[in-house]
């Protein structure tokens, strides 16, 4: 593996079983469906989707809180499927979860000073006036009032708490964090704080980001590079501005023609492609490309043959038999 | 809407939740109504409607429609009017909805409390309603429970819901905010066809300072229960004049374009127990001066006004100056 890639997914697959019954046995729903995808060292790698499309769940699978059906997750070169709980530790420490709901994902119960020493705690890690300076110390780099120390969770704003969230997943010095969905619950001037806050912890402490969230400019705004997934695939994969600028699956293409936009330009807008219909059940995938059913550009192949994620130009990869937008990319390059 | 203020009595003082809101709706006119969490969107829209269930509520100001005050109207008379001139569609479309009665026989309801209709006519005209929103198969469509239909088909019934009695204002409440980004442009394109053909007014409530650009003619900023900017769509969002507009505009990270650092607004939101009896936004306004400790009235333009106490000539030196979108 190659220094520069700190975490490697190769075909990841995590079923579950699901509520539908086809002849009495119960179908599987396949929340992720054979991801491949490389996080550089230093950089984001933003996945943007749906409600449903699998982001949680493939989060979850990449740092080992859920045991994968199939496939390989290399960190820093070393396979963690198969690794015993004991083995798993020291690397599941190097990797840490930012999580969505800043009110659920804090115990009420706990001092937020506490909140934050957990980790360190349950690791081991320095005596106990060391880890009280180190609280103090992440208080004060995620921009909170260390004098705050022991107040309840319930007694801050969405933001601090993301705040809080975000200083303990710093605590054990880890060097992949990957934040779900971080800012979602937030509103859109306290967003703009974390997400600042975030951007300059990355450059301080030269973090590696997997930033999952469904908001496509929340995704551009922080991305080096972006994934985009649909149906539990990851359907294009490419450098943020190019994939931005000239969207090569039809998937992408049309969720990017309907984000509303400001309009505070005199540009023309982009042409909207609204998909008709809803994502389809993952427990009755379509056959051939999972998106056909949906696709403008469908034809007969893509509902028998399901198109390969090729590298159709240097570091860009998509799964479509119909790529959109090729003629400009290869003017561009 | 004249001068409407919303307060409620609490354990921990009195929160002011509106605070001297005005604004007119046109005919076909869709006006957007945007703030942050907490800004009192929603207290103004039901307060209006007279849907606010709370004893210790106090309601003050003028409401008319069609120059009619319908602010204190009985409970039978708001009624009617609810459903009828009026039709709502809440955020979450199951508030809207009841989980143990088909769709279809919701409909029907709906449309024979407002007209003189059988039974089987009614079925009719909801499954018409229902195909004129976009739903496949309305037919057998009508027979099915809410929770046998997505979210963005469930918003789409109490869409046809609202449509049913051909209301003259449709009020929305954040109606894309829980759903997908594909599934927000199924619901903003159908409204936007629907408003054009049944030639209704639209007052639509959110966040996001996008939909209201994709949607509306005439915009309403508000912060703390109060309006801070009220303009054309274009010109809000182009030519900004209040501070807290600048931040809010330049916080959003922008799918279409590149974005620089992001511009934030410092501190929180106001508490709504202890708003600032000067303007609002001082606590968090990198311009203030003396004089804002006391409270901006509107001014402006006669269609674009705002509640700020900058001078046009300080506006335009800002402007020349500061990185920020929304005032550059
Ligand atoms: N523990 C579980 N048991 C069964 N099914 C699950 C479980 N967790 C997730 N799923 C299913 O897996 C699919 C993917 O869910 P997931 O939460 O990963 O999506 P997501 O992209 O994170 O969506 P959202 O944007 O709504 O958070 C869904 O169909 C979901 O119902
Ligand atoms: N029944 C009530 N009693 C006391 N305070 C209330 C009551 N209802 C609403 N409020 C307060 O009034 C203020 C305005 O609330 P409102 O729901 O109108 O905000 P909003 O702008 O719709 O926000 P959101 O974007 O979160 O929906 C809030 O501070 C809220 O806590
Ligand atoms: S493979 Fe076919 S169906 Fe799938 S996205 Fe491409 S064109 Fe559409
Ligand atoms: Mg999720
Ligand atoms: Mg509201």
């Amino acid at each position: 593996m190659s220094d520069d890639v700190l975490l490697r997914a190769t075909d990841v697959v995590k079923n579950f079983a699901s509520r539908r019954k086809v002849n009495g046995i119960r179908t599987l729903n396949t929340a992720v469906a054979g991801v491949s995808l490389e996080v550089k060292r230093g950089e984001t790698l933003g996945i943007v989707g749906e409600s449903g499309c699998g982001k949680s769940t493939l989060a979850r699978c990449l740092v080992q809180l859920l045991p994968v059906t199939s496939g390989s997750v290399e960190f820093n070169g070393v396979e963690l499927t198969t690794l015993s709980r004991r083995k798993l530790r020291p690397h599941r420490r190097q990797m840490q979860l930012v999580f969505q709901d800043p009110y659920a994902s804090l115990n009420p119960r706990r001092t937020v000073g506490d909140i934050v020493a957990d980790p360190m705690r349950i690791n081991k890690i320095g005596s106990d006036a060391e880890i009280a300076s180190r609280v103090r110390q992440l208080f004060e780099t995620v921009g909170l009032d260390p004098s705050s120390l022991r107040r309840y969770p319930h007694e801050f704003s969405g933001g601090q708490r993301q705040r809080i969230g975000i200083a303990r997943s710093l605590s054990l010095n880890p060097s992949l964090v990957v934040a779900d969905e971080p800012v979602s619950a937030l509103d859109v001037s306290v967003q703009a704080q974390v997400l600042n806050l975030m951007t300059d912890l990355q450059d301080e402490f030269n973090l590696t980001y997997l930033f999952i969230a469904h908001d496509l400019g929340v995704v551009r705004h922080v991305s080096d590079r972006v994934g985009v997934m649909y149906l539990g695939e990851i359907v294009e994969l490419g450098e943020a501005e190019a994939l931005y600028e000239t969207p090569l699956h039809p998937y992408t293409e049309a969720l990017l023609s309907v984000v509303p936009e400001l309009n505070d330009t005199d540009a023309p807008r982009r042409e909207r492609i609204i998909i008709s219909g809803d994502v389809p059940d993952p427990s009755d995938r379509p056959t051939g490309c999972s998106f056909h059913p949906r696709c403008p550009a469908a034809t007969e192949i893509c509902t028998s043959e399901k198109p390969a994620f090729v590298e159709l130009r240097p570091g860009r990869f998509v799964a479509c038999h119909h790529p959109r937008n090729t003629d400009s990319v290869a003017s561009t390059n | 809407m004249r001068d409407l203020s919303v307060s409620f009595a609490t354990r921990q003082g009195v929160v002011q939740a509106v605070d001297g809101l005005s604004f007119d709706v046109g005919a076909k006119e869709v006006l957007g109504i945007v703030g942050e969490s907490g800004s009192g969107k929603s207290v103004a829209m039901y307060s209006m409607l007279g849907l606010v269930r709370d004893a210790n509520v106090s309601i003050s100001g003028s409401v008319r429609f069609e120059g009619r005050e319908i602010l204190g109207l009985s409970d039978t008379e708001m009624q009617s009017v609810r459903g009828g001139e009026i039709g709502m569609i809440f955020q979450d479309p199951m508030t809207a909805l009841t989980p143990v009665y088909t769709v279809g026989w919701q409909i029907v309801e709906q449309l024979r409390a407002h007209n003189d209709m059988t039974k089987k006519q009614a079925y009719v005209r909801a499954a018409e309603l229902l195909a004129e929103v976009g739903i496949p198969d309305p037919k057998s469509r009508v027979k099915h429970y809410p929770h046998e239909f997505s979210g963005g088909m469930r918003q789409r019934v109490v869409i046809a819901m609202a449509l049913s009695c051909n209301p003259k204002l449709l009020i929305a409440d954040e109606p894309t905010t829980a759903l997908d980004v594909t599934t927000q442009a199924q619901i903003l394109d159908l409204m936007g066809r629907l408003q054009a053909t049944h030639g209704s007014s639209i007052v639509i409530i959110t966040h996001d300072m996008g939909v209201i650009a994709e949607i509306a003619h005439r915009v309403v900023v508000m912060y703390a229960g109060r309006p801070a900017e009220i303009g054309p769509e274009v010109e809000v969002v182009r030519a900004a004049r209040h501070p807290y507009t600048w931040g809010l505009l330049g916080a959003v990270p922008r799918a279409d374009v590149k974005s620089r650092r992001l511009v934030t607004i410092p501190g929180n939101a106001v508490s709504p127990l202890d708003v600032p009896t000067g303007c609002a936004f001082a606590p968090r306004c990198q311009y203030r001066m003396e004089i804002c400790d006391q409270r901006p009235a509107l001014r402006g333009a006669n269609d674009h006004v705002d509640a700020c106490w900058l001078s046009d000539e300080q506006r335009l030196a800002i402007r020349s100056t500061a990185t920020q979108r929304g005032a550059s």
